[in-house]
Order: structure tokens, then C-alpha cells, then sequence
């Protein structure tokens, strides 16, 4: 850098044009409207405006949603658990419009089953076919179905319901004429 | 170095970097005007998020952002007025107070440097900022600064061979 100590030392005695006495102004100015706006906003939100001023705007924990969250999670939590513990139950109560249980006895039961429905609103006939293991034909029938399932927990009145599509196929063995 | 923010005596602040940053806005700025109106909303800001004076890349950052926007909002009023303006407001407002013929040749040399070894060398020697505030107000690497730092002397050595 030695090499160029010359050349700093000359350009280090240029002097840069001053700022004009207008700037210095503008500049204090605007600092000055910039600190009274923030006094202004500032009071604003210590002042009660009654909505007309906007209030500041504060973290409110929203209880009512997390409640709501809640008990839906429990719910599907309970569904989830219901439907793991009792495939051969469902099956079992399969094309029946069953009415609804009575309450369980057991009070600390949150949801109990409360019903199931079963529509069939499509069946197509497949023909007939012919199984390895029988000699008799069989008409194969396919219905599609949608299940409703449905619990209620006594204590609150609160209700759960599911429905969803299903397939089923039936094979129907044909009597001979 | 004081802060701006909770500096009542800004003023003081200003005379000490005023001169500085108004050459610096002044490489992207056609004239004293604009780069006053640059060197004034930088202040400001700067002033207004209370940043630390003492962080001058920061500030020099704040005016090259201000000036670069200043330039794209004023780019369709620059091309009209090209020509006129970059002759006669470079005689009419100098950036230097120039006291004789040295100088003056000088100030032209510098005038024909590239912007990127420009503002390098008005960052180091009129506002006196280190190679890491420059690296940290132009996002380049130190040795980058440097190197134009050294690009940019060498330039002016060669177009004045008396120095």
C-alpha cells in the first residue's frame, strides 16, 4: 500500500462538499415529526378510544379454540382406538339399521356406540360363476354401501358420527329349477 | 460514535458524517439535490429503527439502498433528461471544493472510475470506514474491498503521472 501513499495523501486533502443548511433543517424536521408521531401513536394506545383509534394489538390465547381442539383430538383419539378394538364386532352388526343401545352403565364412559347404518344404493349382478371348491354355480352380487357410524357420550349430549363408502361382494349359490 | 436514535445533539452526528455520506449518495445521484433528499430519508430510517451509529456499514448500507431505490424510481425521468443533466450539474455541483489545477485533474480522474472502485474509495477516504465496515455495506468479501481499494488507486496513478 506504501506505493500509493501518495496519491491517498492527495486525494484525503480534497474536501467534500458540505451539506447545505437546508438539509441540516429538513433533516431535524422530519426527526422532529418522526418523534412526534410515535408520542402521538403512543398516547394514542394508552388513551381508551373507544374503537375510534386503533388499539394495539395484543397476543390473545384464544381458550374457546384450544377447548374446541381439544375435543376433537379426544374424539378422534376414541374413534381411532374404537375402530382398532373391534373389526369383528363391526362386522357382525353389518346390514342392520340397529336402533340405538342402551347407555352404558359404566358413567365414566365418555362415547358409546349409539348406532350404525348400513345403505345399500347401488347392486349390480355380476353373473354367474363357478368356485374351484363347489359344483353349483354361484351368482356373484356386488352392492356399494355406505356405513354410518355413530356414538354419543350420554353425559354432555355431544355426538360422533362417521359415515363412509364401502364395497361389498356376495356370492349367492343358485338353486337348480 | 453516539447513537441517533437517543442522541438529542443528532446535529454533531451529522457534521461528522454528513459530508461523507452525501459524497457517497452523490455516485449514484445526479445531483446535490437528490443525494441530500438520499442522505436525509437514510438518517431517518436510520434514526427511526434506532440502529447503532456506530454500526456505519449499516448506514452506508441504508443510503446505497435508498440511493439504488431513488435511482429506479427516478430512471424514467433520468433517461429524459440524460444528457443535460450529467454535464452541467457535474460543472454546476461539484463534490469537492476544488482549490487548484491538481485537484481539479484530480476530481476528473476520479470521475472516469468505475462506480464499484468509486464508492470503495469514497468509503475509505472521505468516511474513513474499514475494509470489514465496506465488506459489510456492499455485501463483498474484504479482499474484494481491498482489491478495488488498490484497483482504484492504481487507476488514478496511471491517468495522473505527476502524482
Amino acid at each position: 500500500m506504501n506505493d500509493f501513499s501518495d496519491i491517498e495523501s492527495k486525494l484525503r486533502k480534497l474536501r467534500p462538499v458540505q451539506p447545505s443548511a437546508d438539509l441540516r433543517t429538513r433533516i431535524e424536521r422530519a426527526l422532529a415529526e418522526e418523534t412526534s408521531t410515535r408520542l402521538r401513536s403512543a398516547t394514542a394506545r394508552q388513551a381508551s378510544t373507544a374503537g375510534v383509534l386503533p388499539r394495539e394489538r395484543r397476543f390473545h390465547f384464544n381458550w374457546l379454540s384450544l377447548g374446541l381442539g381439544l375435543a376433537a383430538a379426544t374424539a378422534l383419539v376414541l374413534f381411532a382406538f374404537l375402530r382398532l378394538e373391534g373389526p369383528a364386532q363391526k362386522r357382525s352388526s353389518l346390514a342392520a339399521i340397529t336402533p340405538a343401545p342402551a347407555f352404558s352403565t359404566n358413567s365414566n364412559a365418555q362415547f358409546i356406540p349409539a348406532g350404525l347404518t348400513q345403505v345399500v344404493y347401488h347392486t349390480r349382478d355380476e353373473g354367474l360363476h363357478f368356485n374351484r371348491n363347489s359344483d353349483q354355480p354361484m351368482r356373484r352380487l356386488r352392492s356399494h354401501t355406505r356405513e354410518t357410524l355413530q356414538w354419543r357420550n350420554p353425559t354432555t349430549g355431544a355426538s360422533l358420527r362417521i359415515s363412509y363408502p364401502s364395497e361389498e361382494v356376495s356370492l349367492v349359490p343358485v338353486t337348480g329349477q | 460514535m453516539e447513537n441517533v436514535a437517543t442522541d438529542e445533539n443528532w446535529k454533531t452526528c451529522f457534521s461528522q458524517l454528513a459530508p461523507g455520506l452525501l459524497l457517497f449518495a452523490r455516485q449514484w445521484a445526479r445531483s446535490s439535490a437528490d443525494a441530500e433528499d438520499i442522505v436525509q430519508e437514510a438518517f431517518v430510517r436510520f434514526w427511526r429503527k434506532q440502529h447503532d451509529i456506530a454500526n456505519r456499514g449499516l448506514l452506508y448500507a441504508t443510503v446505497r439502498s435508498i440511493a439504488l431505490d431513488f435511482l429506479r424510481r427516478d430512471s424514467r425521468r433520468a433517461r429524459r433528461e440524460s444528457a443535460a443533466v450529467s454535464e452541467s450539474d457535474q460543472m454546476v455541483q461539484p463534490m469537492f471544493e476544488v482549490e487548484d489545477e491538481s485537484q481539479r485533474a484530480l476530481v476528473a480522474a476520479l470521475d472516469l472510475l468505475p462506480n464499484e472502485q468509486r464508492e470503495v474509495l469514497v468509503m475509505k477516504i472521505w468516511n474513513e470506514l474499514t475494509f470489514a465496515e465496506i465488506a459489510s455495506a456492499l455485501e463483498i468479501s474484504q479482499n474484494t474491498a481491498a482489491s478495488r481499494y488498490r484497483y482504484a488507486l492504481a487507476a488514478l496513478k496511471k491517468n495522473l503521472p505527476s502524482v
